[in-house]
Formats: structure tokens, sequence, C-alpha cells
């Protein structure tokens, strides 16, 4: 993670000085957003950079769902089962989704493509039912308009 | 319109959240007007408009930042809580995708009130887009010079940063939202100390929800006998309703406090889908009771009227469920979130949320007991009162809620090992 | 000092305090698995909580500052099923693992249940499993169906040890205790401070897993013997009417555990992991056999030698052991300080890797009583002036190459070891556990330690040995 330390620099001027761990989920979330995941020397690199126990960091990463440690599929497909959702056939959609991907929730596809996660909500319950497929929110979903979907993705 | 409107009250368009358009709208003149005030005349002001949290919790906004001591040699935090995690709510998010120098132009206010010069504001993770508008308008906001060193050619000063969190509803909980600025598990705090006598870090904190920092701007410009005028006396001003489920037309809607919730409901909203009946209506945020539809028949928007029928106001989170709709099915949905997102800290709440989902999960399956619903009623009363944040209670008032109301579905579907009714969550209609 | 009530009757409180701790100081008992009274108030067990009067609620009492007037409840009947309540919580997914869990008989979950709730789960779902049996550290095994996340262990290594080692992993029902993967709980030199406060049997110690129920063994206090900072500690053996008959004789006269015995003067509550293994230390093979270069000879015979060694010696030289206890070089001192050149000996050195001195317990001195020999006799390193005849060497860690050619040796020592059977006269001697006596620590602290086993017959006693291996003018009468 070292290379985003210049970017990490310019980010402290504007948090409180002194008050480093303040960064901890901002940059976690960068590295992920850089590597695709968090790896071991990311760590280590973190937790020394900020200087806090590396605990801590293996303890964030665990606690926080959207934090992984390991790869995963170019899509990751997140389909959100609370209540609003549920009651505008986010169930029927879940299924269909594993059908389809041909794997069950909290997994990905042996040819990496897609991974499918059951999330819950997502604060955007007025257009239930709705998919999140990495950081895109997909709104007013049904059957027919994931199947197009997830044909446009490679 | 369900009432005045003081929050959404512009055309939302492709421009709508930017300076430029905000500036139009006569955006940063409250933050002019309050920079001449003392701090602590801006604190008088909020108290006298009567302003309450919208979190869910409705607490005098005026008091809780009147327990931050000023000049008192140390530094002062500000974060605004834009978790928006309670399932049904999604209010917040308006005002960050479509009016975020309100909130910043009101955080700024804010600042300057309570001698804050680092402000936060903690966005939920899966907000992506809310987070990328709300980022770009606090670049802007310091290019234009609101942010940094001496704002508007005064002493004020004030840094913002946007914190962003990663999938854990108790992050939405003042402490645990704290717990994670702090770069660490979303653990909620036990009170003593209240957070506006040590915080973040230690230090003096306030946490707002956004929607109640959007207001702030506009007390100052109003003054806080205008405010007053807007809404009824125990609850002041209006509240942003998110509303789905069941319903027609759902989305956002900013409801004057006051407003008949059955006009809300069915005129406002357009009644439920297909012309179904409505059974009953989670008003805000799953952890608030169920009112039945002969219930909210007499009743307004608004905090007495609400709790006098035994629910809350909540996080204006509000659910429409039709006729017709399994209420044991739903009760498992929201058990399995509970249970998903206990931090795990406390006993009560790590063991009782699992308790209870497998107890659901249970009947569900068709080997639930009838001592079942005793357990359910028992595991809720345990963690009233007992945990350290909220959350356990909330989960025990859904249950009790749904229990009291409609015991007869449980009873049910444990003898006859299915749904009274379709079992199905979606609107009947369909059928 | 504000006054408050429990329970109706007046308490003096102090400032700074919390119900809790007023509570506990003036005999009203709270139960609490989390609450410690040396680390930070975490307040998640929940069973502390009692009534504020005339409310119909309950409040933690760990994290209740004491004000004028308060008055609480301790023993009402909502108090009591809160209790019943947590209980009912804690025990949810507790294993029932009484019969083989090494907690048994010293576990607060077992008191508490039988105290506060002892009937039935009200659950008929099955319990919630997790990992059993992990290996945390080397040392220590830990189990989380057991584990009640008082995160008590958490914080002893965030707050006193500062390895920032353990920590909690996923969240909700699923929360796990771990140790940070770097391998910093095995570097912790005190983890073993964990077992101690775990409240019940999730933590346990690897070396003493499986080896005996605690209700047949009894703690004799002692001081632990790894360095000069001379930690009190309990050594526990098995109970007289509990020898095991069957099985090894050794097994009755060894050390099966060492905890800290609590000492506000030295170590407080905490010792050192060296301090756990004592048992390797004071149970190394031991010299029993007297000799005269290397023949075997008997006490007496050996005793009259030396006797005789010393007698003719025109200018001896004494190397006394920092092992000693206050008695013991006392006797010598009485017997001999006019006629010995006496120097002070370090018995140990700090071994490869060991730690050497911390802000915390650990001294790099690595002998129990330095401080009470060199106030006897100095601190002058060993010097052998011209003429040296003959070398007393009490204690090990004497570097028998650099004594004088042609000196003769008396060796006093407990353990086998080749220079055993070099020296002119060699006479066995007992350890400290088979015998009481006194340490002064390096800050000048006298610590007292208890005699658990009886020396082997045919082995002395160094304080009764040096009054008679004197010259009779120098023999007590």
């Amino acid at each position: 993670m070292k290379h985003l330390i210049p970017e990490f620099e310019k980010w402290k001027k504007r948090f409180p000085p002194g008050f480093d761990s303040a960064m901890v989920m901002l940059c976690v979330r960068r590295i992920q957003d850089d590597r695709g995941f968090v790896a071991d020397s990311d760590i280590d690199g973190l937790a020394g950079y900020l200087g806090v126990p590396r605990m801590q960091i293996e303890e964030v990463l665990s606690y926080y769902t959207q934090f992984r440690r390991r790869p995963i599929g170019r899509w990751h497909v997140q389909a959100c089962r609370n209540v609003t959702c549920s009651m505008r056939s986010a169930e029927k959609l879940i299924d269909h989704l594993a059908r389809k991907i041909g794997v069950a929730p909290g997994n990905t596809t042996p040819d990496g493509r897609f991974t499918l996660s059951t999330v819950e909500c997502l604060g955007s319950c007025g257009t239930a039912p709705v998919v999140m497929i990495n950081d895109t929110y997909h709104e007013n979903m049904s059957i027919e308009k994931l199947d197009e979907l997830l044909e446009g993705l490679k | 319109m369900p009432g005045r409107q003081l929050i959404m009250n512009f055309p939302v368009t492709a421009t709508s959240h930017t300076l430029a358009d905000y500036l139009a709208r006569g955006g940063y003149q409250a933050l002019k007007k309050a920079l001449a005030m003392a701090p602590q005349d801006i604190t008088k002001e909020v108290t006298a408009s009567g302003l309450l949290g919208h979190g869910g919790a409705a607490f005098p906004v005026g008091r809780k930042w009147s327990v931050v001591k000023l000049n008192d040699n140390q530094p002062h935090f500000l974060c605004a809580n834009a978790d928006e995690g309670e399932p049904g709510t999604f209010k917040d998010r308006w005002i960050l995708e479509h009016a975020p120098h309100l909130l910043l132009e009101s955080m700024l206010i804010t600042s300057h009130a309570l001698q804050v010069r680092n402000a936060f504001v903690y966005i939920r993770g899966e907000f992506d887009l809310p987070y990328r508008r709300l980022a770009a308008a606090v670049e802007e906001a310091y290019e234009a010079g609101y942010f940094g060193e001496r704002i508007l050619g005064t002493d004020f000063a004030c840094d913002i940063v946007v914190v962003r969190g990663a999938g854990s509803y108790v992050c939405g909980e003042a402490s645990g939202l704290l717990s994670s600025v702090e770069g660490k598990r979303g653990y909620p705090r036990n009170r003593p100390p209240r957070l506006t006598v040590k915080g973040l870090f230690q230090r003096p904190t306030v946490v707002n929800n956004v929607e109640t920092l959007a207001n702030v701007a506009g007390i100052i410009t109003m003054g806080a006998e205008a405010f007053k005028q807007v809404g009824v006396a125990k609850s002041p001003g209006t509240q942003l309703v998110s509303i789905s489920g069941h319903i027609n037309r759902p989305g956002v809607y900013e409801v004057e406090y006051g407003y008949p919730l059955k006009k809300f409901l069915f005129d406002d909203c357009g009644g439920i889908l297909g012309g179904g009946k409505l059974k009953c209506i989670i008003p805000g945020g799953i952890s608030t009771k169920v009112l039945t539809a002969e219930e909210i028949e007499p009743l307004t928007y608004d905090k007495a009227s609400l709790e006098a029928a035994g629910s809350q106001l909540g996080s204006g989170g509000m659910i429409a469920i039709a006729e017709g709709t399994c209420m044991v099915r739903l009760l498992q949905v929201m058990l399995r979130f509970y249970h998903h997102e206990s931090c795990g800290q406390c006993t009560p709440c790590r063991e009782g949320m699992g308790w209870m989902h497998r107890i659901i999960d249970r009947i569900v399956g068709g080997k639930g007991v009838p001592e079942d619903i005793e357990r359910l009623y028992t595991i809720s009363k345990l963690n009233d009162g007992t945990t350290i944040c909220g959350m356990g209670d909330a989960a025990g008032y859904a249950t009790v809620g749904i229990l009291n109301k409609y015991r007869d579905e449980f009873e049910y579907f444990i003898e006859h090992k299915r749904s009274k009714l379709s079992g199905n969550l979606e609107a009947p209609v369909h059928a | 000092m504000p006054e408050i009530f429990i329970n109706g009757q007046p308490v003096q409180a102090a400032d700074d305090e919390t119900v809790l701790q007023a509570a506990l100081r003036n005999g009203y008992f709270i139960p609490y698995f989390c609450w410690h009274k040396s680390l930070s108030i975490h307040g998640n067990c929940r069973i502390c909580g009692v009534q504020p009067e005339g409310k119909n609620w309950v409040e933690i009492a760990c994290n209740m500052p004491v004000a004028e007037g308060m008055r609480v409840l301790t023993d009402s009947d909502l108090v009591r099923e809160h209790r019943k309540a947590t209980m009912q919580f804690i025990t949810l997914n507790h294993p029932v693992d009484c019969g083989i869990c090494d907690k048994a008989g010293e576990c607060t979950l077992q008191d508490y249940h039988f105290e506060y709730n002892g009937g039935r789960s009200i659950s008929i779902d099955a319990k919630v499993r997790s990992t059993k049996h992990v290996e945390l550290s080397k040392r220590i095994v830990l189990d989380n169906e057991r584990c009640i996340l008082c995160t008590r262990c958490v914080r002893f290594t965030r707050e006193i040890s500062k390895s920032n080692a353990l920590g909690v992993k996923q969240r909700g029902d699923e929360s796990l205790v771990r140790a940070s993967e770097d391998g910093a709980f095995d570097r912790d030199a005190y983890s073993d401070n964990v077992i101690d406060i775990c409240p019940v049997g999730a933590l346990l110690s690897r070396s003493f897993l499986h080896q005996a129920r605690v209700w047949y063994l009894k703690p004799t206090p002692s001081v632990c013997p790894g360095c000069a900072r001379g930690c009190t500690v309990n050594l526990w053996h098995r109970k007289p009417e509990w020898k095991l008959r069957a099985l090894d004789p050794k097994q009755n006269v060894s050390i099966a555990r060492v905890t800290p015995l609590e000492n506000p003067a030295v170590n407080g509550l905490w010792i050192c992991n060296k301090g756990r293994d004592l048992a390797p230390i004071f149970e190394r093979a031991r010299a029993e056999q007297p000799m005269l270069k290397g023949q075997p000879t008997d006490l007496p015979g050996a005793i009259a030698a030396a006797r005789g060694l010393i007698a003719g010696a025109k200018q001896p030289v004494a190397l006394v052991s920092s092992w000693g206890s206050n008695e013991e070089l006392a006797a010598f001192a009485g017997a001999f300080r006019d006629r010995f050149a006496t120097f002070v000996k370090a018995d140990h050195l700090p071994a490869d890797g060991e730690p050497l001195q911390d802000d915390l317990l650990i001294r790099a001195d690595k002998n129990p009583n330095t401080a009470g020999a060199r106030a006897l006799f100095g601190d002058a390193p060993a010097a052998f002036a011209e003429g040296t005849d003959l070398v007393l060497v009490w204690g090990e860690g004497c570097n028998f190459a650099g004594l004088p050619r042609g000196a003769k040796v008396i060796f006093l020592n407990a353990y086998l070891q080749p220079e055993n059977g070099h020296a002119d006269a060699f006479i066995p001697i007992s350890i400290q556990t088979e015998r009481s006596g006194h340490y002064t620590n390096f800050e000048g602290t006298v610590s007292a330690f208890a005699a658990c086993f009886p020396k082997p017959p045919s082995v002395a006693d160094a304080e009764q040995l040096f009054a008679e291996l004197a010259p009779p003018a120098g023999r007590r009468a």
C-alpha cells in the first residue's frame, strides 16, 4: 500500500492533528479499491503508517461486511433481503440470481465473473427491490431487468 | 404537498446540488449571519426553535448542544450521522444527493456554535452516489472558502472530512459511529460519560442526524419564532418521511408535523398497491411499533400523536403493509437483520438476537411450539433497558409490537405449520 | 466523599468511585464478569445491574459514578430477576463442559449459576457451536464456546502488557477472541495472566491442561526466583490427603502450576511467563550424593572433610549464592564473615532470547536475592588474590575454569552438574521449595516463601550447614 501514502498524506491535512487513527476507515477502503482486497502486507503497512496496533486493523477488517481479505469476482452482485425489498419480491429475485449465476449467496463463480451476496437494507426502499453491483445501485429491479443487466457484465 | 416545505423547497434538476444553484437559492447567507453571532447565541436560537433530533430519538437539539462547555481548552468535534441504516429509511440520502450544501452550511453554523475546528460526516459505505455528491460539494465549498482558515474573513476556521462506513448498522448509533470514526470496530459505548462530555477520542462531541443539521441553516435564516410556526407545539418544523412498501407512490416526502397521517398515506402517497387495503404501517423504521389501519385513523404525524398511540416517530422510515401480508414472515426478516447486525458486545443482545432468530426460523420452518411466543416476549423484555445501546431494545419493541397485534397469526403458524395468509411477503394483489 | 445508600444503609463512598467499587469495599457483593479492578470498564456482561431505588429498571453498577444521596438496591426482586436472566443469556450457548474443563472448582460462571440461576435453560434450540482448542499462543489454548466475551483478556493486552496482541474478530454471536496474526501474543512475556483473569474456562494453560483438578491442589505462598523483582506467587501442588498412589511418586512432590499471589508492594496481580515455568527450574535433576573428589561418601563425612579444608586454608575465598535466602546468608555471615573474602555470585545470567528488563516487572538481574546478599557482602566483583588456596562455591553459575589453579574447592549445589564430581568436597543442598525463608528484592522489599515439599534425606540445609562447617570458635552453641 506504500504507493498510496502520498494520497493519504494529502488527506491528513484535513484531519485533526494527532488523531491519525481516524484515517483507518478511509485508508482501508482506498487500499481495497486499489488492490481489490486487503492483503496481509497491507495490514502491516497501514498499521505502521498510522501507528496503530496491527490487531486493530485485523479487527476492523473482520467486523465490517464490506471489507475483504480475499479477492472476489469481477462483479459483486449484492441483493438486498431486508423488509421492504422482501415485500417487493426480493426473495424471488435472490432465488433467480442464485440459479442464473449458478452459485449460492456468499460464493463466487468458478470463472471469477460474479460473486453473489445478500445484504441488509441499502437505504433505497422507495425503489425496491434493489440490487447493488460493485458500487452502483440498480433500483426498481425485476427478473427481466436483472437478466438484461447481467448479460452486459462480462 | 403534505404541508409546508422547509427543505425540499426547490425543484430537483441535474444541477440543483451544485454550489452555483445553491447560492442562487440564497445559500451560505445563513452562515454569514451566524458568523456575526456569538456561539452561545446560535445555540440559544436552536434551543428556542424546539428543534428535535431526526435520527430516531427525537432529543431536543439545543439541549444536547448546551452540554458542550465553550472555551474549555480542548478540541470539540461535530459528526453528522449519514449512516442511515434503519430499514425503511432513505431520507437523509435525498439531502446528500440533492442538497449537500444545505448540510455543509448547517454544519459550519453548528461548528461555530460549538467551537468545533474539525467536523466529520460519517456516511454509510454503501452510499456511493451520495458520497460522491457530498465529496464534490465539500471540494466546491473549500474552493469557495467556506472551509479552511479565516472563513468569510472571520477568525472562524473549520475543516471537514467525510468518513465512509463499511457495512454495520450499529455505526448509525452515535457512539458506535464515533468508534468507527476512531478507526476501530463500530462498538457502541456505555454512558456515562455522555458523548457531549467525552465523545470522539474522549473529547466533547455532538453527533446529529443529517436532516437535523439540515434544519439549522433555515432556523438561523427565519429565526426560532418563525420556525415554531411550522408544525405543531411539541413537534415544530417538518420531517422528511421515506415511505415504501405496498404503497403506490413510494419516495421521500417532506411532511409538516401535525399533518393527518391517513391523508398522507392515501392522498399524497396514493394508497395501497393495486387498490388493496392497508393492514398496518411501521411508522418510523422497523424499531417502531406497528400501527394497525384502525389505529392510524385519527392520528396526525407528530411526536405526541404517535406516542399516544403507543408508537414513535423514529427515523421517519415508514413502511406500508397491505392486508394479506404474513406478519410472521415479516418479523422473520427483521429478526434476521437484528441478528446479523448485533455488534456482540453485551450479553442480552448478542445471545438474544440469535436466539430470537432461531426461534422464528423454527416457527416458519414448521417446527414451532406454543411456548415459543412466550419465549419471544421474554427475550424482548430481557433486552429492554439492559443493553449497551438501543438495538437490543429495538428488536424487542419490533417483536412485541407485532406479537401484541398479530398473535393469532403466530399461533396459527405454530399449530398448522404454515402461514395463516399467503406466506408471501409481496402485496397479495399480484395473486 | 459522597454518602450513598445501598439497600437503605448509608455507605461512605470515595469521590471517583463507582457504585460497584463502593459496594464491594463495604461488604455488599454485586456479581461481575467483565469488570476487573486493574482494567478499564467495558460494561458488557450486564450482570452487575442494580436497581435505583424507586425506579423499575436496572443499571450496571460498574459504570455508575457515585453521587451524594444516591440510593440503590442490590438485592431486590427486580435485581434477582435480572441476574437470573443474565445468567440465562450467558449460559445460552455455553457448553456444559464442566466435566472436562480445567476451570471447574474456580469458575465464576459455575459459582454464579448456582447462586443466581440454578435452573434449566428456557431455550429448546441447539447451542451455537464454535472453535474449541484454538492455539492462541504456544502457551495458551482458547475455547471459543466457553468464552463469554467479557474482553478482560483483550483489555489486559491493551492496558497492562501493552502487546495489543488480542482482539475480537467478526461480530454478534459469531464474535471470536483471537490473537494477532504476527505472533505478538507468543512474544507477550505476560500472556499467561489472561488465564487467571478469564472468569470461565475459555483460556487455559497448555502445560497445566488436564493435569489435575484444582480442588486436589493446595497453594503455598512463595517468591519467584526468576529475577530480582521477586514477585510473590502461589505454587500449587497436591494436597497431602489427595496424593496419588498409583502413579509416579514424583507427581506428589511436583509443582502443578504457578499463579500470582497479589502483592501491592511488588507485582500487583501479575507475574511474567517465566514465573509460570518454575517447575522446570526447580525440578531439574537433583544432586543427592555427597562426594569427595567424585568418590561417594556420607553427609557427615563430606562435612568433616569440608571443615578440615576450611580450617587449613590460609586465604579462602567464598562465592555466595544470590539464590540464598536472607536466613542462609546471615548464617554464612555469622560463621565466616571474618574468615573468607566473600563475593556475591550471580547464579543465573539471562538466557539467550530471554526478555531482559521492561517497564512492568522483569528485571535484568535473574536472581532473587542479590540485594540480600549484597547487603551483607557488598557488590565487588569476585577477585582471587595471590595465594588463594580455597574457594567455597555456594550455588550455581560459577565459572570453574576461572578459579585459581591449585586452590581447593568446596562446592555446595542442589543440582546435578559435572563439576560436582571435581570438587574436593561436594555437599548437596536443599532448594527453595523445601524450606521457608525470605528474599530481598531490588527495591529492598522483603518477601517470604514457605516450604512445599520435604527435602531429600541426603541433602543438607545450607543454613544449618554453615554453622557446622565453621571452625570450633565460630560454631554456634
